[in-house]
């Protein structure tokens, strides 16, 4: 019991950068466009919160800095891929490698020194309650911050005339913007959220779950978010199961390494893909459920007519 | 303007020739007077870790040849084929020594090295050498197996982890020999470990070592290129040790010692060598005795017997006395592998592809 517990908690902490970073990525490409530099957004995050953080910032304002940094990045994708309607596959793999660069340059000298990670809140009562304080209410602010975010963002999609508007210039930009919206303008800021986003699960990593910085410390999550998005099929809910059915999988597989399970490394370490895309493959098999929930203009130029 | 004719062409020709041939001399490589050395880097160099160990090693070379060497370092260079074109590149550009300093160079170095015959290759974990190109590899084991001897001491719970990128032979080695120095102390002691299958994720060796303390490990020995291991044993009261670089600011007050990479003796001898036109290549495999392996300062909570007996085994090793891999040596299943009064040999360890008794987890 006590180890599923901490698997389990150990788990939701695992898979909330990735909650973080695809989410963002979700809004992006329901506004129909596809970012593909969530790593190098995520890098950026990092890197400019522990900045913030040996700068003597407190933590909040090195989390705004993460946020903002991740969202002034995004910005280069979008004057690319909005304004200069480039392609936005290139655009966006170009961010993701001048991220990697920036971060490592901005981190340098910041490699010695442990950062002093944000802690688990402990609510009274609440934390103290076996089991279940421990699986919900031992959790670092962040944790419940990507529980409100993917409320507000589910929300925003589904249940917002704003949200609604953004959905349909990812369906159709031609038609929003016959009817009046600017489809350029709602899609900066879907990007920018989108590098926001990523921004924060960046410090997630540098600030609470790993407490320091190393170049390239996502090892990857940012494209692990980005194949999220896809294999979620675009719903906010299937995001969240999804990365934490990846974080699940992935300390499954440790634990089968540490108690010497008869099954060689190489292929545990593949568990957590295979499952995950299995799972998000079946529940996405009904294909025209799936194309209600696909935007078709992604990755699509937007150049309003007139 | 002049045209050049047939005469020039041959004039110019045959001076070309005989220069070439005359460089082609031994010691006529530098006609310049000054070493070049260049060296390629897999990440950029941080504050700890795998490259900064091979930068001190450059910094070395800069600090005694001062305005006598120039210097070029490529850093970030990872994969096989950017790599060959780098060293191409740093060999056209007339460097007399260069250094590689990944496994995934080893390759490129292969193809490059022999269409510059003139020029010294020093290529570190190869296992591959040419008549210009030569290898180095430290015997992390040693290293591992000293420190084991001091978390024999510590472990309460009789029980250590080993995290390890992938299970090849220069990381399953080291992680034996971690468990053999615990088990000279106490020989009930077993060892758990995780393979990352990657060298390089932090979150997930954050992962492997909560796992490993879950499991009642109360040593953590991380052979990967960044501090996580080191602090999250820290925060969750273990002890820890480190690689590569001393890790003890991360430790929260328990590092238990690293086993550091000390590159600074090869690189000189190569630089020595090629400024005097005496390299040649070498393969050469080093350990505590040549000072390539280093232990940091233990930690000053260590008991005093556990401090003495890591500080004995590391005399023993380097005077011969004692063999991390000696009989009598048993493998995980029971099966005897090596006999009392003999050791594993060098190449058995090398290619070692088994755990020794007492460690728990699985190999290929």
């Amino acid at each position: 019991m006590d180890l599923f517990v901490s698997m389990f908690a150990a788990t939701i902490v695992a898979a909330t950068p990735l909650i973080f970073a695809a989410l963002g990525e979700l809004v992006v490409e329901k506004s129909g466009v596809l970012n593909l530099g969530i790593e190098g957004m995520m890098l950026v995050g990092a890197a400019f919160g522990v900045w913030a953080h040996f700068a003597g910032l407190p933590m909040t304002v090195a989390l705004a800095a993460a946020v903002l940094a991740g969202a002034a990045s995004s910005l280069l994708f979008g004057v690319l891929a909005l304004t200069f309607m480039t392609n936005q596959y290139a655009a966006g793999l170009a961010l993701a490698i001048f991220g990697t660069g920036v971060s490592a340059f901005i981190g340098r000298g910041f490699g010695s020194t442990p950062v002093d990670a944000i802690q688990p809140v402990h609510l009274p009562g609440l934390s103290d309650i076996p089991v279940i304080g421990e699986m919900f209410f031992q959790y670092d602010p962040l944790v419940y911050l990507s529980f409100v975010l993917f409320g507000i963002v589910s929300w925003f999609l589904y249940r917002t005339k704003a949200g609604l508007a953004l959905r349909a210039i990812g369906e159709s930009p031609d038609s929003a913007h016959a009817i009046g919206y600017e489809v350029i303008r709602i899609r900066y800021m879907a990007v920018m959220f989108g590098g926001a986003m990523a921004g924060l699960g960046g410090a997630y990593l540098s600030l609470v779950y790993t407490p320091l910085w190393v170049e390239n410390m996502t090892a990857g999550r940012g494209w692990i978010a980005l194949a999220l998005v896809v294999f979620a099929a675009w719903r906010p809910i299937r995001v969240v199961l999804g990365a934490w059915l990846f974080g699940g999988m992935t300390i499954l597989q440790l634990q089968g390494q540490a108690i010497g399970l008869n099954v060689p490394s190489e292929l545990l370490s593949a568990l957590p893909y295979l499952a995950t895309i299995a799972v998000l493959v079946l529940i996405s098999r009904n294909r025209q459920a799936m194309a209600l929930d696909f935007p078709i203009s992604l990755a699509r130029p937007f150049r309003p007519k007139g | 303007m002049k045209r050049a004719t047939r005469r020039d062409i041959l004039k110019y020709g045959a001076a070309t020739g005989l220069a070439a041939g005359l460089a082609n001399l031994p010691g006529a490589a530098r006609a310049e007077g000054k070493l070049k050395v260049g060296a390629v880097y897999v990440s950029p160099v941080s504050e700890i870790g795998w490259t900064k160990q091979h930068s001190l090693g450059i910094e070395a070379i800069r600090a005694e040849f001062g305005d006598d060497a120039e210097i070029t370092v490529i850093d970030s260079i990872f994969r096989p084929q950017d790599a060959e074109r780098v060293f191409r590149q740093l060999a056209g550009a007339g460097n007399d020594l260069i250094f590689g300093t990944s496994f995934s160079h080893g390759t490129p170095m292969q193809k490059v090295a022999p269409r510059f015959p003139k020029t010294a290759f020093e290529h570190c974990s190869g296992i591959k050498h040419l008549k210009n190109l030569g290898t180095f590899e430290a015997k992390y084991f040693e290293g591992t197996y000293v420190a084991g001897v001091a978390a024999g001491h510590v472990s309460k719970s009789a029980k250590i982890g080993f995290i390890g990128g992938f299970p090849i032979p220069d990381i399953v080695g080291p992680a034996n020999a971690l468990l053999r120095g615990a088990q000279s102390v106490n020989p009930d002691i077993t060892c758990n470990v995780i393979f990352l299958n990657s060298w390089f994720d932090p979150g997930k060796e954050k992962e492997a070592a909560k796992t490993l303390i879950a499991q009642g490990c109360d040593v953590i020995c991380s052979m990967t290129d960044t501090a996580t291991g080191v602090q999250v044993a820290g925060e969750n009261d273990a002890w820890s040790i480190g690689y590569a670089s001393d890790m003890a600011p991360f430790g929260n007050g328990k590092h238990l010692t690293a086993f550091t990479l000390n590159w600074v003796p090869v690189y000189l001898q190569a630089a020595r060598d090629t400024a005097n036109g005496t390299w040649t290549s070498n393969e050469r495999w080093l350990g505590l005795a040549d000072d390539v392996i280093q232990m940091s300062p233990y930690n000053d909570d260590l008991p005093p017997e556990a401090t003495a007996a890591a500080e004995k085994a590391r005399a023993e090793i380097i005077a011969g006395t004692l063999h991390p891999f000696g009989g009598e040596l048993k493998d995980q299943s029971g099966a005897l592998r090596v006999e009392t009064g003999q050791s594993l040999s060098d190449g058995g360890i090398r290619s070692i592809d088994w755990f020794v008794e007492g460690m728990i987890g699985k190999l290929g």
